[in-house]
């Protein structure tokens, strides 16, 4: 089915919603709203609204429409390329969308599913599967929610939402509007594939509730809504092709394509996200392990043979460089407890840390496999770490955290000096057969250059985080020319020029390498029917 | 040289939750670890065997079945064996039970041990009563809050630096000993791959009450002279409404509108 009706709340007055207004009473009482982890600024902006439920979030969007005042939507501000950063009009806060609808289990897949309102930290999401506490449902009278929360209480196994895209402060919607990823996309996917339904907003102020698998593109490729007032309006999907890697560059995008992917990923330019039915996963026993090698590539060699190897499944490959390791190691010499982990041993010279399931209590432990394949690219187990309760797992992750945390500590210093000067982090991927060539890209052009420079990230997806630490604006300004030209042969080998942070209001000029003019403009005309006004989320993919 | 190291098994948590009916833990959901203490005085040992490669390290626990994942843990972490004393009767121990059990395991099991390195307590009682009272069990001299051992004049002795309230002391004892550790400035160790590979292979020995010639009457709940007779969590507090996971101007900013909605400010 290519058509949709949209629906609309119990009307309500705008003059109820908490709203801020003025620029200068936002940047006096209300800065942190200026901006996100982008650290891009504002235009001047006249309204912050903080809607509580959907009935007010439709009040303001109606009343902003009907005065042509554009409006961005902010969710926790965790982005990286100023998705929710305003440029002028209305900023709406969702941070008090933050309640658990439904909790339920599909009664054909057996998989449980957990509806809830986008404002919802992914970290609050964690600690109530792990507790399998919900106090919005706990109170409720409900009897088909009680009914299924005891069932879910019953259920011996633990369940967890697998997207684990870093930042756990992030929201639900604003990891469901940019389709966010992480390490774990290497084996479960980006969050598309865990969406289940979303309910969204549109900048007429009217919703749709698009479940998985009920609204199709028809085969032209068209859809169809239809309003509450008997307006209809039909859009045609674009037909590039996406980019055989992790990709957020750009509008989602496939024949006979489900109405639910538009939407995704979409980083809000089509409509507001209020509330996601996201599927959960049945917790298992994992063991994390940091193989210790003798060099960047024969890092990159495990990694292929261990991707290439069928009796391994890893659910995520990361990768530190030598330089990487170096950063750590002085810094574990600088202070030990910050970094919490035994000193690196001194003759690793790159490293591959991985996770897979494991059972602690089994007889006997096969690792015949994986250490057959890490023997065989020449590197030693004798020479790793491994952990597996969950304490130790923590331990891991904070370590690996470590790398941006303290690139960014350095980068904040030299801004004392440089107030300009900020990191330049590359999130380009790049199809498997193209992993080698772009290292050796990425390492020359960085030492060709004599930059300052490492490289960590999701070496998995063939999508590694190049840091660029500028010591000087002249610095600064050739290694952006660097990561141009490194975007366009990414482009070139058939990758993405943003993996995983969106394009927002930065990457505008990457997004072009990627698609020609013709195809911009198919991504334009489904934005000119679904927001004729071009109201919502200005600035952001497009550009002003 | 033999050294001894008590581990013990803990929940992961410490704030647990208790069953307000039953009184009893919930362990649902909760995940059970080597006590961090018992981790850093198996640390210890493993340290002066790095010096002394002809150390042997056993670990041993007093425990359920599943209490066997200690031990696991222990050998990866660089025990060379382990046993682990296991019996119904042993169940409902006190400290003076466990200590008694524990220090008659240790006799049966490692007549010739020459260190016992235990943590100075466990997270989850946190009663700092057992390691003294295997000393005093077994008339061994004992050193507390120690954070630094190393072994002295020829291996007769042990020197540990210990904790004291303000600052440190160095004690030396000698062989045998028992030496309680505290956390001091040890990194938790990670082990390799390989050490978990290889632990598998190493023994766990079962010791059962028979092994042990105690009178039943002396053994677990029998042979405990304190009883815990009730589990609660402190009362608690009515809830506030907790701002988390945002950024604190947000949260200064809720708290501000929450007051000024109350007329506080």
């Amino acid at each position: 089915m290519h058509e949709i009706y949209s629906l609309s709340t119990y009307a309500i007055s705008p003059d109820s919603v908490k709203c801020i207004q003025g620029y200068e009473t936002i940047k006096a009482e209300y800065s942190a709203y200026l901006t996100d982890e982008s650290k891009i600024n504002s235009t001047p902006f006249d309204y912050l609204y903080f809607p509580r439920n959907e009935e007010e979030l439709a009040a303001v969007i109606k009343d902003l429409h009907a005065r042509k005042i554009p409006l961005t939507i902010a969710g926790a501000r965790t982005g990286l390329v100023g998705g929710c950063v305003p440029q002028g009009g209305a900023l709406v806060s969702l941070e008090l969308f933050d309640a658990v609808e439904a909790l339920y289990q599909n009664p054909f897949s057996g998989e449980w599913l957990l509806r809830v309102q986008t404002g919802v930290s992914l970290k609050t999401l964690d600690g109530m599967l792990r507790m399998k506490k919900f106090s919005n449902l706990e109170v409720s009278q409900d009897e088909f929610i009680q009914t299924e929360l005891e069932r879910f209480k019953n259920d011996q196994a633990s369940y967890f939402y697998p997207p684990d895209p870093t930042e756990m402060s992030a929201s639900l919607g604003g990891s469901v509007v940019t389709n966010a990823s992480g390490a774990r996309t290497y084996r479960y996917g980006p969050t598309r594939a865990w969406v289940r339904g979303i309910r969204v907003f549109l900048a007429n102020g009217e919703y749709l509730d698009i479940p998985r698998g009920k609204y199709f593109a028809s085969p032209a490729g068209r859809f169809t809504v239809y309003d509450t007032k008997g307006k209809s309006y039909s859009f045609t999907i674009p037909n590039y092709p996406l980019p055989r890697t992790k990709s957020t560059s750009g509008i989602f995008t496939a024949p006979q394509m489900d109405l639910i992917d538009l939407f995704i990923g979409s980083e809000g330019i089509f409509g507001i996200v209020t509330r996601v039915d996201v599927a959960l996963m049945k917790r298992e026993d994992k063991i994390s392990i940091v193989q210790f090698v003798d060099s960047d590539e024969q890092a990159i060699d495990l990694t292929i043979a261990l991707r290439d190897n069928p009796n391994l499944q890893m659910d995520f490959l990361e990768f530190y460089s030598t330089n990487a390791l170096n950063l750590l190691r002085e810094r574990q010499q600088r202070e030990p407890s910050a970094v919490g982990m035994p000193m690196l041993p001194e003759d690793a010279k790159s490293a591959i840390f991985f996770e897979m399931s494991f059972d602690p209590r089994a007889e006997k432990m096969d690792f015949s496999e994986l250490e057959k394949t890490i023997i065989q690219c020449g590197a030693s187990i004798e020479r790793s770490w491994i952990g597996y309760e969950s304490r130790e797992l923590d331990r891991f992750k904070v370590f690996r955290h470590l790398i941006p945390e303290t690139v960014n500590e350095i980068i904040a210093e030299r801004k004392k000096t440089y107030p300009g000067l900020h990191k330049l982090g590359t999130d380009l991927a790049v199809p498997d057969e193209h992993l080698r060539d772009m290292w050796k890209l990425y390492r020359d052009g960085c030492t060709k250059g004599n930059f300052e420079w490492l490289a960590f990230g999701h070496i998995g997806n063939n999508h590694l985080h190049i840091n660029i630490l500028p010591r000087d604006l002249k610095d600064q300004e050739n290694g952006l020319d660097l990561y141009a030209a490194f975007a366009k042969k990414a482009v070139e080998f058939g990758g993405a020029v943003s993996a995983e942070h969106g394009v927002g209001k930065i990457k505008g000029k990457f997004f072009k390498l990627m698609y020609s003019d013709e195809q911009i403009d198919q991504m334009r005309q489904v934005k000119n029917a679904l927001d004729p006004d071009g109201i919502l989320n200005p600035g952001d993919i497009f550009g002003n | 040289m033999k050294i001894v190291v008590c581990v013990k098994q803990v929940p992961e948590v410490t704030n647990v939750q208790v069953n307000p009916v039953t009184g009893t833990l919930i362990r649902e959901g909760v995940k059970s670890i080597l006590n961090p203490f018992c981790e850093y005085a198996l640390d210890h040992a493993v340290r002066l065997k790095k010096a002394y490669p002809d150390i042997e390290i056993i670990a041993i626990t007093m425990g359920p079945p599943q209490a066997r994942d200690v031990l696991l843990r222990s050998l990866e972490l660089g025990a060379d064996q382990a046993f682990l004393v296991c019996g119904r009767e042993f169940a409902g121990a006190d400290t003076w039970a466990t200590a008694l059990t524990l220090a008659s395991a240790i006799r049966f099991a490692v007549p010739d041990f020459n260190l016992i390195f235990v943590g100075k307590q466990a997270i989850d009682g946190d009663t700092a009563q057992v390691g003294p009272e295997i000393a005093e069990i077994l008339t061994l001299p004992q050193i507390t809050y120690g954070v630094e051992a190393e072994l002295v004049n020829n291996l007769r002795q042990i020197q540990v630096k210990c904790e004291i309230e303000r600052g440190y002391e160095v004690i030396e004892a000698g062989l045998p000993a028992l030496v309680t550790f505290s956390k001091g400035e040890v990194v938790r160790r990670v082990p390799t791959l390989k050490e978990l590979i290889d632990s598998r292979s190493k023994p766990i020995h079962i010791v059962t009450p028979q092994n042990l010639a105690i009178p039943e009457g002396e053994l677990g709940l029998k042979g405990s002279f304190t009883q815990v007779v009730k589990v609660f969590p402190p009362q608690e507090k009515k809830n506030g409404e907790v701002i988390q996971n945002v950024d604190a101007e947000v949260a200064a900013r809720r708290i501000a509108d929450f007051l000024e909605e109350r007329k506080f400010i």
